[in-house]
């Protein structure tokens, strides 16, 4: 890696009159904040401090919130071959999301992360490269391409398709997204298909989405407009922080009261905070135990009969609502023929609910309050504030994966049944929703090919096959891996990157032939042995995925290299503009798959550019959240491409789903989902109805058969057994992991490659309670070693039979599980702000992921990985160089106001 | 640790610039890099400046530092900060200067506790005046009350929690006796395209 230090300078070049301006949005989080990029020649004169001499129009020293330049956010770019300048600063003139021009860290330092050879970006791919005895070469793309799309071709002829394994983001763009999902759903056909964050192609909130919430329902504006805001799982100030800044904190300012769940207190709870009890209460809640608090706090309401009565009585359904497939309708088929829903389904609506929550001993307050370590008092408190003691409120519930990374089944339902009862769900300011993580990007290009996966539940319907348990077991023999590490990314890394050893590296195919023919059979003869090839497409080599076992690396170009499409968490789809040259023979992923596509014979892959990507997509974007195919209509009745559309759009763009009105030519834009406020005649005046516009019920109602929403039973039992095994054995602690702010969605892309983070935060770190660090002799900057021989992993694909076959102690009792160690190095960072008893640390350190310390077992009903919840034992190895010098890292609390 | 470490390890833009400049970046490398690691700062001194133009520029602007007299010593009491201004008296020259009991990065006195920084928050100019926090060992510049950024006063104004994409500047402090000396800046303060501006005589 390039040498990387940060040293400060003192002076930035202002953007001249002659400047070219285009607007853009951060790469990063889900925010995605607005940018302008002014873009000048090398050469050509630099602005000056005064209105007349620069392109802001504004005289320098600025004041505070004005237009600047940090040196941080100036480079030197290739721009149709010539060197140019570049400033990234936010944009002072939007009019959404980032109003006033705030930013982020993260956003604030893009400027750096455009390739420059001078500065730790040297390191981008760019050229396609092919491992030839041992060591990855650079070759030309029909090269690279002809070597992997015949030995993929090979490997779906010889082994199937489910043996050919796509692991890809889910956000980059949705040029790229729909290309590769057109590829590897509707072409290869394959069920070996996931994203990066989960094993298999899973929902990330199952009880919103079978409640029939929308993740991405609310806008920005809802999250200051409520009078309770109850946050579920992270500190939008660390993770969202525009979302805080510009929209929670003013409304703390205003008297909104807040009501959180989170283990540690950050900067932005430490805020909330300080506002007192009387506005904020702070549940430092036991790890995992968010369900058990949830049942508490609705009991309390229903006890007192504090609920929402009207919402309840016109927007819950009855219990033959929700018999015809799980609530969803009987065309529904794959909820028809799921067969755990009795474990959730209420019967007799809100009173049936009501009657569970009371008959359930471990939602009594007391007992509540001792398994999640909680006062009493508080979840009293936080019942009588949700509802006004049953006078009406405006409350809100937003959740992150904190809560739904630690039990995902139990803790959506529980919010979802909550917010209901509380009438919050489809009314301005009274909204659910996920905060967010990476920005969507999503586009259907293919649907899953669920049939064909060998993975089923009790019952009869399948599920999704598990990419990981699939490639543990052998089946993998083709692993096409698209931004991301795949290994580092999920959890038990360490035994799932021995088994991608075992496959590649140890398989005696390796190719040492310059012969392209010889190359592909060698790699042929690795599959047929029961090895596995991997292809990875990246912007830059990771390691171990591309650097260690990749037999084809193929270069993609990124943000600002070329035009994309995305949504952010409200819906607001932008452009993301061309500003710069790709480098080298770096080319989209849309591109490279098309290569892959034509090779192996797939048609309608001959695109020419980005627009006409994303103008195919637009189609397959109907109906859903971000619906952008009017964007389509109205741009080709305007003589427009769809990105020349957007462009007009700038950094306010516009939400989806976008309605056109063919009679007034107007293009709009939907503020939130599940808008009950919103009435038919209203939608008429929009053109909701008016040919190709097509926006199904999510718009006034919710996704489900009677557009209502289903409450649901959160059983605690599907989940305690797994708790009481995790909590922490002898000198065990919990152990967490998240992101933080100077960090947080930057990992995937280029984090380790801007100077001002890692200085701050140069390796792996952990957060450790004082009383906890004084009993092991621990203090900050000491080097430690995190590690556990309890970590458990699912070690085979398996098909469900009996109703408890996937419950953690059934698995475990009939040897599905086996016990793994796992160890991973830190600098400790004494941490007040913390829970005692649990540790946390960064969400993922690629050379030191903390993952291998979190259990590689699934929620036994969505199957997703529980992230955020594990148990290390720590001790001191050392101390770090980082203990004693002034340069790099800071212990300093992170809940100082 | 002296100067005459780095002195002797200097890179060739150093060689390259005058005097009080040669000096200047010497002094920064060895504030940089003070403590633990102040042996590796020969080999960083080659990566100041990654652009050849901008090396130019940055030896013409360390040039021109004032040397300017903010206190003294002996008026200065613990954690009890004084408002200057540096490097000249105009727009967004405000700076806070402490002596924070405690080991700082870049502190001088025989303590080496007496640090400066500048006043305005980095990511948007929000005013850190009377920001100044001690909590047990650590000492703090913030929250901002615009956006909440902290910063840590004992290690070169590193942000600890926040927005900003950049340390709080700070200013490089000298004693000569009771005197107290501002001879430098590291990091652009807010809201200038460069620290030493010709027109900035209006405050």
């Amino acid at each position: 890696m390039a040498t990387n230090y940060y040293l400060p300078e003192d002076s930035a070049p202002l953007p001249p009159k002659h400047a070219d301006v285009l607007t853009t949005a951060c790469d990063y989080c889900i925010v995605a904040c607005g940018y302008k990029v002014y873009r000048w020649p090398v050469g050509s004169g630099d602005g000056g401090p005064m209105a007349s001499e620069n392109a802001f129009n504004q005289d320098f020293p600025a004041s505070a919130l004005q237009n600047w330049v940090a040196p941080a956010q100036h480079n030197v770019v290739i721009h149709n071959g010539r060197p140019h300048n570049v400033i990234v600063v936010p944009d002072k003139d939007t009019e959404a999301v980032n109003k006033n021009g705030d930013s982020s860290m993260r956003g604030g330092l893009l400027a750096a992360k455009c390739y420059n050879p001078k500065t730790p970006t040297r390191d981008r791919l760019t050229n396609p490269l092919v491992r030839i005895n041992g060591t990855l070469q650079p070759v030309s793309w029909d090269f690279a391409l002809d070597i992997a799309a015949e030995v993929g071709r090979y490997v779906i002829k010889n082994h199937g398709a489910n043996a050919y394994s796509v692991k890809t983001f889910s956000y980059q763009y949705l040029e790229n997204t729909y290309a590769i999902k057109k590829y590897a759903r509707r072409n290869v056909n394959t069920a070996s298909f996931t994203f990066h964050d989960t094993p298999s192609d899973v929902t990330s909130t199952p009880g919103f989405r079978d409640a029939g919430f929308d993740n991405f329902g609310p806008s920005y504006d809802d999250w200051g407009d409520a009078d309770v805001l109850q946050i579920h799982g992270t500190d939008p100030y660390e993770t969202k922080t525009i979302i805080y800044t510009q929209f929670i904190k003013p409304a703390i300012e205003r008297g909104m009261k807040t009501i959180w769940l989170n283990p540690r207190e950050t900067a932005g709870i430490a805020y909330a905070n300080s506002k007192g009890p009387d506005q904020t209460i702070h549940f430092q809640l036991t790890l995992g135990t968010d369900t058990v608090l949830m049942g508490a706090i609705a009991r309390v309401i229903c006890e007192n009969g504090w609920e929402d009565s009207d919402w309840v009585k016109n927007w819950v359904n009855s219990k033959w609502e929700t018999s015809s497939g799980f609530g969803q309708g009987t065309r529904n088929t794959p909820w028809q023929w799921r067969t755990t829903w009795g474990m959730f389904q209420v019967k007799g609506g809100f009173k049936g609910y009501s009657k569970w929550v009371q008959s359930k001993d471990e939602y009594k307050v007391e007992n509540a309050a001792k398994i999640c370590d909680v006062p009493a008092a508080d979840i009293i408190k936080a019942a009588e504030w949700l509802t006004n003691k049953g006078k009406g409120t405006k409350a809100s519930f937003g959740i992150e994966k904190g809560y739904y990374w630690s039990n995902n089944t139990g803790n959506t339902n529980a919010v979802s049944s909550l917010a209901t009862i509380c009438g919050a769900g489809g009314r301005p300011g009274q909204v659910v929703g996920r905060f967010g993580g990476h920005q969507r990007g999503g586009a259907g290009g293919g649907s899953y090919p669920r049939n064909k996966s060998p993975e089923k539940r009790p019952g009869r319907r399948r599920r999704s096959l598990d990419t990981d348990r699939y490639l543990i077991s052998g089946h993998t023999r083709f692993a096409h891996v698209i931004g991301t590490t795949w290994i580092q990314a999920m959890t038990g890394s360490q035994s799932l990157y021995s088994k991608f050893h075992e496959l590649v590296l140890a398989n005696p195919n390796q190719v040492n032939s310059y012969d392209k023919q010889e190359i592909i059979e060698t790699l042929k003869r690795r599959a047929d042995s029961g090895g596995m090839v991997v292809i990875n497409q990246d912007i830059y080599l990771r390691d171990p995925i591309g650097a260690r076992f990749a037999d084809v690396i193929f270069p993609a170009a990124t943000w600002g290299e070329t035009d994309f499409t995305r949504s952010n968490g409200e819906r607001r789809l932008r452009i993301y503009n061309q500003f710069y040259d790709a480098p080298g023979q770096a080319k989209p992923d849309w591109w490279i798959i098309a290569g892959m596509a034509s090779r192996m014979g797939y048609e309608g892959f001959d695109w020419k550019n980005a627009n006409e990507v994303a103008e195919e997509s637009s189609r397959s974007s109907r109906g859903n959240r971000k619906a952008y195919h009017m964007v389509k209509v109205a741009a080709h009745r305007e003589g427009k491409t769809f990105h020349e559309k957007m462009r007009e759009f700038g950094t306010t763009g516009i939400q989806g789903p976008t309605v056109y009105n063919y009679k007034t030519g107007e293009l709009t834009g939907t503020k939130r989902l599940h808008d009950t406020t919103i009435t038919e005649e209203m939608c008429e005046k929009r053109g909701v109805y008016q040919g190709a516009n097509m926006t199904n019920k999510k718009m006034t109602h919710f996704n489900s058969q009677t557009g209502k929403v289903n409450i649901q039973k959160h059983p605690w039992k599907l989940f305690s057994d797994f708790h009481e095994w995790l909590s922490p054995k002898g000198d065990e602690l919990w152990f967490s992991n998240g992101r933080i702010n100077e960090i947080w969605q930057s990992g995937f892309d280029d984090v380790e490659r801007r100077p001002y983070v890692t200085q701050r935060w140069p390796e792996n770190w952990v957060e450790i309670h004082p009383d906890d660090a004084k009993a092991r002799g621990i203090e900050s900057g000491d080097q430690v070693m995190l590690y556990s021989d309890r970590v458990v992993e699912s070690k085979d694909t398996i098909l469900g039979v009996h109703g408890d076959d996937f419950q953690f102690s059934t698995l475990m009792k009939n040897g599905h599980l086996k016990f793994t160690k796992a160890a991973v190095t830190a600098v400790a960072v004494i941490a007040p702000h913390l829970k005692k008893g649990m540790m946390y640390g960064n969400m993922l350190d690629m050379r030191q992921p903390n993952n291998s310390l979190q259990n590689r077992v699934v929620d036994q009903i969505s199957g997703n990985y529980n992230y955020k919840m594990g148990v290390a034992k720590v001790k001191k190895i050392g101390e770090s160089q980082y203990k004693k010098e002034f340069r790099s890292m800071s212990w300093a609390p992170r809940n100082v106001i | 640790m002296s100067e005459s470490v780095t002195i002797g390890k200097k890179s060739r833009e150093d060689q390259t610039a005058g005097e009080h400049g040669k000096c200047m970046l010497n002094r920064r490398q060895f504030l940089m890099y003070s403590g633990a690691t102040a042996a590796t700062a020969s080999t960083v001194s080659l990566t100041l400046f990654p652009g050849t133009a901008k090396a130019a520029q940055a030896k013409a602007r360390v040039v021109g530092y004032p040397r300017k007299l903010v206190g003294k010593l002996s008026e200065m009491k613990d954690n009890v900060p004084a408002v200057i201004n540096y490097p000249d008296d105009g727009k967004n020259s405000m700076a806070t200067m402490v002596k924070t009991g405690v080991k700082c990065g870049g502190g001088v006195g025989a303590q080496r506790d007496l640090v400066a920084f500048s006043a305005l928050c980095t990511h948007q100019g929000g005013p850190l005046l009377g920001r100044y926090r001690v909590v047990d060992e650590h000492r703090i510049m913030g929250s901002c009350p615009l956006h909440l950024s902290t910063y840590d006063v004992t290690r070169h104004g590193i942000i600890i929690s926040g927005q900003a994409y950049e340390s709080l500047p700070q200013v490089l402090l000298e004693l000569d006796g009771d005197d107290i000396y501002a001879v430098g800046m590291m990091g652009l303060i807010y809201g200038r395209n460069q620290n030493l501006m010709s027109d900035t005589t209006e405050s």
